[in-house]
């Protein structure tokens, strides 16, 4: 009799028949087949009338739930597409259109053992909220300090692609919340490491700068649903305003930058060092680790950098700005840390990084949502997927240098306040390469893990 | 271990190597300053001594070398959030005052909201100000910081440099001096999967499950765990392959003990410990006995196809080798999966199996295996143990005789040692004894030490009867010298060969002689 079992990510089968997924092992004379061919080698094994015996998955104990979701139309649509497909593929919605929705009605119906994959913690919290209050049962987590394995479990990417040994065999269904984070080489690992023959991927942004977006097929199958957003705005997403301020750097900020800058300038000069795109950038930031003047060059731009990004005359527009529209709740995002502390410090509203404590920042969203904080200043940490509802204002003080994507991701988490457009500001300093950075921000693919 | 960003390594035409920090004056400079950096800055916060450290990189060291020292002398420091005034908690109360005030945009607003909340809590502005972020990791401060020797800091260094190149390997070829229980209890825990190979020595390759599909990274943090346990012996050679993460290319990484040991901290070998004193005791008492046997405690892995066992002991005679393996709490299954690994080794095992924890009925086990099973309470029975090895000596000799006869061996040395003789085939003594006298080879006549050719006989004859004819007798010692310098050992079966006698007068051999009959 053919005997399957469930090896550190793997399958392993012994037995007198092969399989078409198989390779065999020397190592430990069995086939070994990868875990996401699970569902193919239990179909091939009964289409040959092969006896055998399956020990792979070990599934956590099965949990009542009480489904109470309630989809609009394309939501609806969307989970029929995915059902038609074998219950495996990929549905793309744009942020704030309720992908996590459809997700959760999937859980109801097939009322399987379910692994969901979120790039962020704040990600695990929000969907853990979402199943109690939607599914009415209480969910497991693995990240971020937390371990514990139920019925429907919560992981972020890092903890699903370290934890693939232990829990590949555990879950039937897999949701990959932001999917296209799945592609890169080591997360993309997940998929073929986890048995669930159900796989549904969730994205706003399926197409990576680096093409590798094309890999997502084979690991959770088609894109099976599309919606833009100009087919949901008005109707189901709010529209905003977005305009550009620009600053200009105070004299002795001019005079540091321009320094600093001409530095920078003077050894790609000398040099012949011509950056036109990321690729050239990386290579001059590798050299950088052999040639100390290569070192200093960079130093320099990034003092040069800094001063534009944490431009004093920035902070006061950003002062005027808050002053001027004191009842807006109101959300400010940096790149870095560092402003985001002297934003906090001088203005004394409250900041969120990743330092934060997972308490206090569950307490101040929780006050933001309430009214009760009118501004909240962040670097990065909310800018996928995390619901802040009710924000009517956004100030970027400063981007990744990503993209068009990157501000309509920020732009729709604002809402209309009695009957006013919301608004998302960029403030920029002027004659700087800042504003280089800003334009590319909102023309060019993102570049995302 | 590092940030990966902090590796600093040389590449060239395919290899690869770590930038080991040697010993030189230069770097053990670099190392004393930043401890004294740490030393000096215990009570202050952590974004000072910090920046403090930056200003050595920036005087011309490599970066990623200070900033990798720096990194290690972290976590040998404490640091500590000073919480007089709770941060979380003054924070709570700022941002609640604002709400009531309005955002703190001009510098009258913000001194309002301070004051309000530093009388709140009865504390000073200042002190508010200074608390508010107290916890951020800048802001912390260094409380304990337990020095290392700036020799050794370089040392941890050049390891912690190592594994972090490992974290990139794809799989990893090593030889060991010994310590391989350990080393495969290591490899096992971690997840990883071994095959075994001799290429001179005895080789160990390790990667993981899911290596069998493609090349991949993912077992390389548990690859640079392993290193510890296996450069904890005096000798050892590694070789990995790195798939490097700039350009994805695959470079081979080597590290031999005669070369880099002294670089790398290495924790201490530990001394033999016994799993249970039932193993000790054994060993002590069987030592204690003179066998014979040559008693060894965790001997070189024995392969088992392409995996290996390591049994407890290996007892050893005249290259007659039995390896023994004692087992406390067993099941039959767990008996069954080793007698399946041990179907596939050459090798004679013996396993002492404790009768008092059996969890299943022995009778069960004695159906399904053909293990050599011997049963113990406390202590295992000696005498059983000396019945297995003598038959087992036994059978190999019978084995190798067997084996002997039907070789055709041709000898062309006047003298045939049998001890010499049975070490260079590797078989025992008595096998080739036996093999030999039963049919000695052509021209040669036997000897209970060995063969000796006819020819040399014949001359031992001439220049024992060249001495017989001057005086018509012969001291025996005289024989003996004559006999011992053509090479041979057995002198009284010579002289009875060549057809002399010796003439005894009481027992001192200094007055025998020989004589013709």
């Amino acid at each position: 009799m053919i005997h399957l079992w469930f090896d550190k990510g793997t399958i392993l089968l012994r037995g007198e028949a092969g399989t078409p997924y198989g390779k065999w092992d020397p190592r430990v004379e069995c086939y070994r087949i990868k875990a996401m061919h699970y569902r193919d080698v239990l179909a091939y094994l009964k289409e040959s009338n092969l006896a055998f015996q399956d020990d792979v998955p070990n599934l956590p104990p099965v949990q009542q739930l009480n489904p109470t979701v309630e989809l609009r139309p394309y939501q609806k649509e969307a989970l029929d597409k995915w059902r038609h497909a074998n219950m495996r593929g990929i549905l793309v919605l744009p942020t704030a259109a309720g992908k996590t929705y459809v997700a959760l009605k999937a859980i109801g119906l097939l009322k399987a053992q379910t692994f969901i994959v979120v790039p962020t913690l704040d990600l695990i919290d929000q969907w853990r909220k979402r199943i109690v209050e939607y599914l009415n049962t209480e969910a497991g987590a693995v990240g971020g300090g937390e371990n514990t394995v139920r019925m429907i479990t919560v992981s972020t990417y890092d903890s699903a692609y370290l934890q693939a040994e232990t829990l590949g065999n555990k879950f039937m269904l897999i949701v990959f919340d932001e999917v296209h984070h799945l592609a890169s080489p080591s997360y993309m690992q997940i998929a073929e490491m986890y048995i669930a023959p159900y796989r549904m991927g969730l994205t706003a942004t399926y197409e990576r700068s680096d093409e590798r977006h094309s890999l997502l097929p084979r690991l959770v199958g088609d894109t099976v649903y599309t919606v833009g957003v100009e087919e949901l705005a008005g109707e189901h997403l709010s529209p905003y305003t977005y305009e550009k301020m620009f600053v200009e750097l105070t004299p002795d900020e001019q005079e540091a930058y321009d320094d600093e800058m001409g530095t920078f300038r003077l050894y790609l000069r000398e040099k012949g060092i011509v950056l036109r795109s990321a690729e050239d950038f990386q290579k001059f930031i590798m050299s950088t680790g052999r040639d100390r003047r290569a070192r200093e060059a960079l130093l320099a731009r990034n003092r040069a950098l800094k001063i534009a990004l944490n431009s004093d005359a920035k902070l006061s527009l950003l002062g005027r700005q808050l002053e001027a529209n004191r009842n807006e709740k109101t959300l400010i995002f940096t790149l870095h840390n560092d402003l985001v502390y002297t934003i906090s410090r001088r203005f004394l509203i409250p900041a969120i990084t990743y330092q934060t404590p997972k308490e206090e920042r569950r307490e101040i969203l929780e006050n933001f949502r309430k009214g009760e904080y009118k501004a909240v200043v962040t670097s990065q940490v909310l800018d996928e997927g995390v619901d802040v509802p009710d924000a009517s204002a956004g100030y970027i003080l400063s981007g990744t240098g990503s993209t068009r994507e990157y501000i309509q991701r920020l732009g729709r988490i604002l809402r209309k306040v009695e009957g006013k457009r919301a608004k998302l500001v960029e403030i920029v300093s002027k004659e700087t390469v800042e504003v280089e950075i800003s334009r590319r921000r909102r023309h060019k693919k993102p570049t995302e893990d | 271990m590092l940030p990966s960003e902090l590796l600093a390594v040389w590449k060239r035409k395919g290899n690869i190597w770590p930038r080991y920090a040697r010993a030189t004056e230069d770097n053990l400079e670099v190392a004393n300053r930043l401890i004294k950096a740490y030393k000096d800055h215990v009570g202050q916060k952590k974004g000072v001594l910090k920046a403090f450290a930056a200003e050595i990189e920036d005087e011309g060291y490599e970066y990623r070398f200070v900033r990798g020292l720096s990194f290690l002398l972290d976590r040998k420091s404490t640091f500590r959030c000073n919480d007089r005034i709770h941060p979380v908690e003054l924070r709570r109360r700022i941002f609640h005052t604002t709400k009531e005030l309005g955002f703190a945009t001009s510098p009258e607003r913000r001194r309002t909201i301070v004051e309000t909340v530093a009388s709140e809590l009865k504390v000073t502005s200042e002190s508010v100000d200074e608390f508010l972020y107290a916890d951020l990791d800048s802001e912390l401060v260094l409380e304990e910081f337990e020095p290392p020797a700036p020799q050794e800091l370089l040392k941890e260094y050049n390891l912690s440099l190592t594994q972090t190149l490992l974290f990139d390997s794809t799989e990893l070829n090593f030889t060991a001096s010994g310590n391989w229980q350990r080393i495969f209890y290591a490899v096992k825990r971690l997840g990883l999967i071994y095959e075994v190979y001799k290429d001179g020595r005895f080789w160990v390759k390790v990667d993981g499950p899911a290596s069998l599909f493609k090349l991949t990274r993912r077992y390389g943090t548990a690859t640079a765990k392993l290193l510890p346990t296996i450069i904890a012996n005096p000798e050892w050679t590694l070789e990995a392959k790195i798939l490097w993460r700039y350009t994805n290319e695959i470079c081979s990484f080597k590290l031999e003990s005669w070369k880099h040991r002294t670089m790398l901290n290495s924790p201490q070998q530990p001394t033999v410990s016994y799993d249970s004193t039932v193993e000790q005791d054994f060993a002590e008492q069987f030592q204690g006995l003179k066998t014979g046997w040559q008693l060894k405690r965790e001997p070189e892995p024995v392969p088992a196809g392409k995996q290996v066992i390591i049994p407890d002991f290996s007892l050893e005679k005249e290259g007659v080798k039995v390896y023994m393996e004692i087992v406390g709490f067993w099941t039959l299954e767990y008996l069954l999966r080793k007698m399946e690994k041990l179907k596939k080794v050459e090798a004679n095992m013996l396993i002492a199996v404790n009768e008092k924890l059996a969890c299943e009925k022995l009778a069960n086990l004695e159906k399904n295996t053909q293990l050599d099973i011997i049963y113990y309470h406390d202590k295992i029975p000696l005498a059983q143990v000396l019945r297995y090895l003598e038959k087992a000596f036994r059978n190999l000799q019978t084995t190798q005789t067997g084996l002997l006869k039907s070789l055709p061996v041709v000898f062309t040395e006047p003298i045939v040692n049998y001890e010499e003789f049975a070490a260079r085939i590797g078989v025992s003594m008595e096998a080739v004894r036996e093999a030999l006298a039963e049919k000695p080879p052509e021209g040669y006549t036997v000897m209970p030490n060995g063969l000796v050719r006819k020819d040399k006989l014949e001359q031992m004859r001439n220049t024992i009867e060249e001495q017989l004819s001057v005086t018509g007798r012969l001291p025996l010692l005289n024989a003996i010298r004559i006999i011992e310098s053509e090479g041979v050992a057995d002198v009284t079966k010579s002289l009875e060969t060549l057809g002399y006698k010796i003439v005894w007068r009481g027992i001192n051999a200094e007055k025998a002689e020989v004589v013709k009959p």
